[in-house]
């Protein structure tokens, strides 16, 4: 019977008796011939905890439902598990982000060797799916993003995730040390999800991707279950996104909430200053369209995101 | 000499980011050379040797000896230096990772794009780097492979290593790649060991820098000739790492000259005291780089060795 067994896919030694590792809970088919791997990852940011608790709802479907399991499922809830528990995004003592040094290096610092370490345990997924959570800064709808030489063969995979929004975005060379572009180009169909906020996890959000998660295995073949009835997410390619970013430093206070239709010319927050007692800035709705992103942590300086909104060409 | 604001960036509630730069001679007079210090909080030893260059090249201007321009920014991220931090402090964003920058961005990126902007147009430009990883080295000349480096000027500083290689995806948003894109010689000068101050290496740097100003002709100054460089390609640097994690000790110094089957140094265990292993050199050459924090994790790269021939 599948109930999940845990694996240490990467260890290596800390220096004051305690080991960094890597573990994933593989589940496997009762019977039959396994052919195909499917990976969901989280955690290699570790500020980032929305993958997490998807990770634990996946799990537990799987133990109540084993007979149903067709491939191989690997879940991995904490790449950076120093991180996590710790409330650091980077990886700790280096202060590098993970996510900009894949694939890695067996011949290179920890953080490379890290990221060596999940590459070489993912390689030969079909399929891998890697659960952010924005940061602790900006809260995020489920959405999905693809880079435009990728879209081709992500895109499909993406609609059936229910989520609400699939980005479309240019190829950024930076981009290329990410863990998505080291497996995409390896092979392994790697979908990017951001939802929520960094150091929260949002219930709603979590059971959302557990049935898009559920979805895409069952119509790949991953699980003998019927397709769930999912939503159809909105494609960036039929609008335009906006970026509204702070124009004077102090406290952001929202005018609306998350993930509201806004119209043109309306209020999204005000800039105030704690100190005078002044308001330095409202922050204007530029398009139409849906806040799909908005600003959770209320410092910001000249620059700072505040919000995205997505709406229709003009 | 001038002393210039580069930029002035309010905060919430801090004093604002002031980012000022000391400019010495002027265009018209010569060639010019822009020399960024210490973009990170981390950076110190970098933030060391610009400030006394500011100072040194101020009593050159007082003699006379400055033919061209000069401008020198000691320190970008005062935010992080001043708290102890490496990266700018709200978002952890580390600046030297957003060029060319962005006006209409995300803090850093106009940070960055400020910066840049103050950049253009120099004829040489010099970056002070430190290490990104837990390491200390020699100060050697790092140069990537973006088809508009420039060797020569690299030479021209006399250090004992050029690094010359191919750059990383991530480099494409760094300021050296994207100096040289935009028309500037540009090349970076790693050293030290980040959080402290090294005076040897930072005499060695500010006599390179001041070498190179002399043969570019921007200082009117007789200075001795430095190293004939060696050009140390990936291919010449053998990685020594460590088999075990625990207290690292070094018997060598960067820079030491050393034969194949020398005891560079050994890992015990930091809880028993047991000597878990002896690093012996597997090759001859010249150790550049070590890892510079009593504790070491397990295959984290300890020493490495630049060797004529592997």
């Amino acid at each position: 019977m599948s109930i999940g067994v845990i694996e240490e896919v990467f260890s290596i030694d800390l220096p004051v008796g305690e080991q960094f590792r890597i573990q994933r809970c593989r589940y496997t088919p009762e019977r039959g011939e396994i052919l195909k791997r499917i990976s969901i990852v989280s955690g290699i940011h570790g500020d980032e905890l929305e993958g997490q608790y998807v990770c634990f709802l996946l799990g537990e479907w799987l133990r109540a439902n084993p007979e149903k399991i067709k491939g191989i499922i690997d879940i991995y809830p904490a790449i950076n598990s120093l991180g996590i528990d710790s409330i650091t995004r980077s990886v700790p003592f280096y202060d590098v982000d993970l996510n900009r040094i894949f694939p890695g290096s067996k011949n290179d610092f920890l953080p490379a060797q890290i990221a060596d370490g999940v590459v070489s345990a993912m390689m030969g997924s079909e399929i891998a799916i890697d659960i952010h959570s924005s940061n602790v800064f900006l809260r995020e709808i489920p959405q999905v993003r693809i880079a435009k030489s990728q879209a081709e063969t992500l895109v499909p995979l993406a609609n059936k995730l229910n989520i609400d929004f699939v980005w479309v975005h240019d190829a950024v060379t930076v981009l290329e040390s990410t863990f998505a572009h080291a497996m995409n180009t390896l092979g392994t169909k790697t979908l990017v999800v951001e939802m929520g906020v960094g150091m929260r996890l949002g219930k709603a959000y979590g059971h959302q991707l557990l049935d898009g998660i559920l979805n895409l295995m069952a119509c790949e073949g991953f699980l003998d279950i019927e397709p769930l009835d999912v939503r159809m997410p909105i494609q960036s390619h039929v609008g335009e996104v906006a970026y509204l970013n702070a124009s004077f430093p102090g406290l952001f206070v929202p005018a609306i909430e998350h993930c509201q239709m806004i119209e043109k010319g309306s209020i999204v927050g005000q800039i105030v200053d704690p100190l005078s007692g002044v308001t330095l800035d409202e922050v204007i709705a530029p398009i139409g369209g849906i806040l799909f992103t908005l600003r959770a942590y209320p410092i910001v300086y000249e620059g700072s995101l505040v919000g995205r909104i997505f709406g229709e060409n003009v | 000499m001038k002393r210039i604001e580069i930029l002035n960036f309010k905060s919430p509630n801090r004093a604002p980011l002031k980012v000022e730069g000391f400019l010495f001679g002027e265009d018209s007079k010569g060639p010019s050379i822009a020399i960024v210090g210490a973009m990170s909080g981390d950076h110190i030893n970098q933030l060391y040797v610009a400030s006394r260059l500011v100072e040194y090249l101020r009593h050159k201007e007082e003699e006379g000896k400055i033919c061209g321009k000069i401008l020198v920014i000691p320190a970008v991220n005062t935010y992080a230096l001043n708290m102890g931090q490496t990266f700018w402090p709200l978002d952890k964003t580390d600046i030297n990772m957003m060029f060319p920058g962005y006006t209409q961005g995300e803090t850093t990126q106009r940070i960055a794009a400020k910066l840049f902007e103050s950049l253009q147009g120099y004829n040489y430009g010099i970056i002070l780097e430190g290490r990104r990883d837990q390491g200390m080295c020699l100060p050697y000349v790092k140069i990537i492979k973006s088809d508009y480096e420039d060797l020569d000027v690299a030479r021209d500083l006399g250090m004992r290593f050029i690094h010359y290689r191919p750059y990383s995806p991530i480099e494409t948003v760094m300021l050296q790649y994207n100096w040289q894109l935009w028309g500037t010689k540009a090349l970076s000068v790693v050293f030290g060991k980040n959080g402290s101050i090294n005076h040897s290496d930072s005499s060695e740097v500010q006599g390179s820098l001041v070498r190179l100003m002399a043969k570019r002709g921007i200082l009117d100054l007789p200075v001795f000739e430095g190293f004939v460089s060696n050009i140390i390609h990936p291919e010449n640097i053998t990685l020594l790492k460590a088999s075990h994690a625990g207290i690292f000790d070094s018997v060598f110094t960067c820079g030491s000259s050393i034969e194949k089957g020398d005891t560079l140094g050994s890992i015990t265990d930091a809880l028993s005291g047991e000597q878990l292993e002896k690093i012996i050199a597997p090759v001859g050459g010249v150790l550049t780089c070590q890892y510079s924090h009593p504790l070491i994790f397990q295959n984290s790269i300890a020493f490495r060795i630049a060797s004529v021939e592997q």
